[in-house]
């Protein structure tokens, strides 16, 4: 048995619906068509689909399915289920956190085509990769499929339901997966009250494989004898900036001189070991990851890796060069009004907490003041969203593929925002740009294969936010795990890494718990 | 007659009151629960901007319908009973939310509160028989006992207990092997883990009822009956439980009906502490994820329950005690 912490606090409820926020086990059970790797650049896996094409202007997917899966009550699995997935998500909004937008029709019992209205090649991740394929003889029956628990799950996955209980859930082997029968017969996912008590039941020898900050991580591996440690570099770390004034943003942020001086000021090295224990890394202006997507980095920005070390020349020239004077406390003031900032962060969250800490020292240096605020979470959540700061501390997130397209629609794209006040979608910083906009619907037409199309797109992105830098790059943040290499054999390294080695991560962690070993011991 | 229904109509128009609160405190609370939902689920990686859509519709925040039109829905559904579907354990009902940790918290916090309070008043009683003895630094000890911040003596508990001497769990209701119900096994594991919590409610509220005990029990010796008692050559044993004792305990016994209504809400602190899975860490969850529902829920069981203790010893106060219900007869 393997017993993994997420990082789940509070009761686990019974919920096996994969379209509702919180489902607790959507990988191991239910299963995608095609397993994306979002830790490298790999080819798509399949699963329930075996391969899929575009046509040429990306508006017809054709997929072949897998023969010969059965769901787990012995009917077999067809087109039609695909099918009826695709349609329950297309007529029930609430359940289409994908966006899926297409017509989906079955060819025959293994084959199933697509139709868009628009190119739609980089909708194909999220539709073949995070939309969970459900059983249409169970489904069609559920009266109201956005509330429905699902207590006794129909799916093809390698784990099946075993039992739930308010502070753990666990799953068992599925013997009649396509795949095989997983080594791991059982997988146990506990609910602990926090990090603390991970650490702790690590310590115990309770837990295999734990996701989520622990004391001491450059000796964890001393500490916790035969648990190894693996550091993913995913998270880009960044100040969000209200950076709109024409959507309503306010503050000395909206100029693009005092981003760009702030972002010279930084001393990351230092911010790295003060706050992080070394456990971050490097981050790229263009917003791609420099491991990941080191293919797309554009040759024509400034700096293709953001300075670890602070410039302050610099920073004043850009500041002097925007009008701005130094006062007698030493703080930069233009028209009469000093360059003060309040940065937000969320009470709690130590490790940031440092950070601004340091920050604001660092900026001061440099002539800019910056006073940090900490709000709960649910007030910084919320002031995030309707762009109620002028910074805040924050990590980006990767979409459903390798592909730093996503970050770019996401944070950058003018369709994601909104004015503030109301709640924006994920652009938060109000950022705007027409040749930002235009090539990223350009993009949207271009099949991803097509690498030497699509890098003019990304050079113009990448070279206009690191001129207006509504995001200020700080680091690229680790997501730290930490699990048990003597019991079990085959977990991601850094040199396989076959799948995104986060314990929370799904369909990744099911992709991990379907490879790993007992060792016996 | 006219005196219990003036009563009655009082606590209904309390429960309004209180009901009424329980829709507009929640609303006033910044962010919204997409909102929050989004921003955590993009702590771990990406959400699509379609997301929000959907879950404004799946969670039912987008009602667009004005705030009179939402309570008086609310109030409909209260009184049926329905209270709708808690967004932080989406898609569970908030009843069954409620109905699964209600049982532990009125358990642990039930139990502490009666082994708190049978063991404050005897020792009360004894310490006002003996007053001027050594046992009178009893009153001092478990005063300062009282006076610890809640949270703190738990992870004092927590260190020494746990950490250190490793006799107890450090966290949880029940050793998660093990399926709850009704085998001996199981009971054995949740009282086991149960004994560090309710240890922590014991120490701190003891103090509280030995004082007021042993006070009630000082000024009840000095009564002509008991002097009587004596004078008749009575056993100590007797005077002490059968007529000092007895009519000394009687405010804290009120007081101990009172405290009864407030066992539902629990105690946030110690459940937090040692992730004990009731109803308080229920309440914390509901207000970190602004689950307005789960909160409406819960608020609406402790005032219920509240108020119900109330009713119940005014009732019965007017019964042991006539003099209450004089005005009713002039």
């Amino acid at each position: 048995m393997l017993v993994i912490y997420t990082g789940a606090t509070g009761d686990m409820q019974v919920n096996f619906n994969p379209f509702t926020p919180g489902s607790p086990s959507t990988g191991p059970i239910y299963e995608p068509l095609f397993f994306y790797n979002t830790a490298r650049a790999d080819p798509p896996q399949p699963r329930l689909g075996q391969k899929f094409s575009w046509n040429a202007d990306g508006t017809q997917l054709s997929i072949t399915l897998r023969q010969g899966v059965k769901w787990s009550d012995g009917q077999p699995f067809t087109s039609r289920d695909v099918v009826f997935t695709l349609d329950l998500l297309a007529k029930n909004k609430a359940l289409n956190t994908t966006g899926y937008r297409g017509k989906a029709t079955a060819v025959d019992d293994t084959h199933v085509s697509v139709k868009f209205d628009e190119p739609s090649f980089v909708d194909g991740p999220q539709l073949l990769g995070r939309i969970y394929i459900v059983p249409e003889h169970v489904w069609k029956s559920v009266a109201d499929p956005t509330t429905a628990q699902m207590r006794n799950p129909v799916a093809t996955g390698p784990y099946l339901e075993d039992d739930v209980k308010p502070q753990a859930y666990t799953v068992k082997a599925n013997p009649s997966h396509w795949g095989g029968e997983p080594a791991i017969k059982r997988v146990r996912v506990l609910s602990l009250s926090g990090n603390q008590a991970g650490a702790a039941a690590i310590r115990a020898g309770q837990i295999d494989w734990q996701t989520g900050p622990v004391p001491n991580v450059k000796n964890a591996e001393q500490a916790y004898p035969g648990y190894k440690v693996i550091i993913t570099p995913v998270n880009q770390m960044v100040l969000d900036t209200c950076s709109n004034p024409d959507l309503g943003c306010k503050g000395p942020q909206t100029d693009p001189a005092v981003r760009q001086a702030i972002y010279y000021a930084v001393n990351r090295t230092q911010l790295n070991a003060l706050a992080f224990e070394n456990t971050s890394s490097e981050i790229s202006p263009s917003l791609a990851l420099l491991e990941r997507d080191q293919a797309f980095i554009s040759g024509r920005l400034q700096n293709k890796v953001a300075p670890m070390q602070p410039d302050e020349a610099r920073a004043q020239q850009i500041l002097e060069g925007a009008g701005y004077a130094k006062g007698a406390d030493g703080i930069y003031a233009k028209d009469g009004k000093p360059l003060q900032l309040t940065l937000k962060t969320v009470s709690g969250w130590t490790d940031y907490i440092t950070a601004v800490n340091a920050l604001s020292q660092q900026l001061k240096k440099a002539g800019i003041k910056v006073t940090a605020q900490q709000l709960s979470f649910n007030e910084w959540s919320d002031a995030r969203g309707r762009g109620d700061y002028e910074l805040i501390i924050d990590s980006l997130s990767q979409g459903p593929a390798a592909d730093p397209f996503y970050v770019y629609s996401y944070f950058y794209g003018s369709d994601t925002t909104e004015k503030v006040g109301k709640q924006a979608g994920t652009n938060v910083s109000r950022f705007t740009d027409p040749q930002v906009d235009a090539a990223i619907a350009a993009l949207k037409k271009i099949d991803p294969k097509d690498t030497a199309a699509r890098q003019p797109q990304f050079d113009t992105i990448q070279t206009r936010i690191e001129q207006a830098m509504p995001y200020i790059p700080l680091l690229t943040q680790g997501t730290i795990s930490v699990y048990n290499a003597t019991k079990f054999t085959g977990w991601p390294t850094k040199e396989d890494l076959y799948a995104f080695p986060a314990a929370w991560q799904s369909p990744d962690n099911s992709e991990i718990f379907r490879r790993l070993k007992p060792t016996g011991k | 007659m006219l005196y219990y229904l003036r009563k009655i109509a009082f606590y209904l128009v309390a429960l309004w009151t209180a009901v009424t609160l329980n829709f507009l405190i929640p609303r006033m609370m910044p962010g919204d629960p997409v909102t929050i939902l989004l921003a955590k689920a993009q702590q771990r990686g990406g959400v699509d901007p379609a997301a929000r859509r959907a879950y404004e519709l799946m969670l039912g925040t987008d009602t667009g319908e004005p705030l009179f039109t939402q309570y008086l829905l609310y109030l409909r559904n209260m009184a049926r009973g329905d209270f709708g579907i808690s967004v932080s354990s989406f898609p569970a009902p908030v009843s069954e939310v409620i109905a699964a940790s209600l049982p532990w918290t009125v358990v642990l916090v039930g139990l502490a509160t009666v082994l708190s309070v049978l063991t404050g008043i005897t020792l009360g009683a004894l310490v006002g028989w003996r007053r001027g003895t050594w046992l009178d630094s009893l009153v001092p000890a478990t005063t300062v006992l009282s006076a610890v911040p809640y949270f703190w003596l738990a992870l004092v508990l927590v260190a020494v207990f746990s950490s250190a001497l490793g006799w107890f769990p450090l966290l949880g209701g029940y050793d998660v092997n093990l399926t709850p119900g009704w085998s001996g096994e199981f009971l054995a594991s949740a009282v086991y883990y149960g004994i560090l919590p309710a240890a922590t409610i014991v120490i701190s509220s003891i103090g509280g009822w030995l004082l007021g005990m042993r006070n009630m029990m000082v000024s009840t010796m000095a009564e002509d009956y008991v002097r009587t008692a004596v004078a008749k050559g009575l056993r100590n044993r007797r005077i002490m439980v059968w007529y000092a004792a007895r009519n000394a305990a009687l405010p804290s016994i009120a007081g101990f009906a009172i405290s009864l209504g407030f066992v539902v809400a629990g105690s946030v602190v110690t459940e937090q502490v040692f992730s004990y899975p009731g109803i308080g860490s229920k309440l914390l969850q509901a207000v970190e994820n602004n689950d307005y529902a789960l909160m409406q829920g819960i608020f609406l069981v402790i005032t219920v329950a509240v108020l119900g203790a109330n009713l119940v010893v005014d009732l019965l106060y007017s019964i042991v005690d006539p003099r209450t219900r004089a005005g009713a007869a002039t």
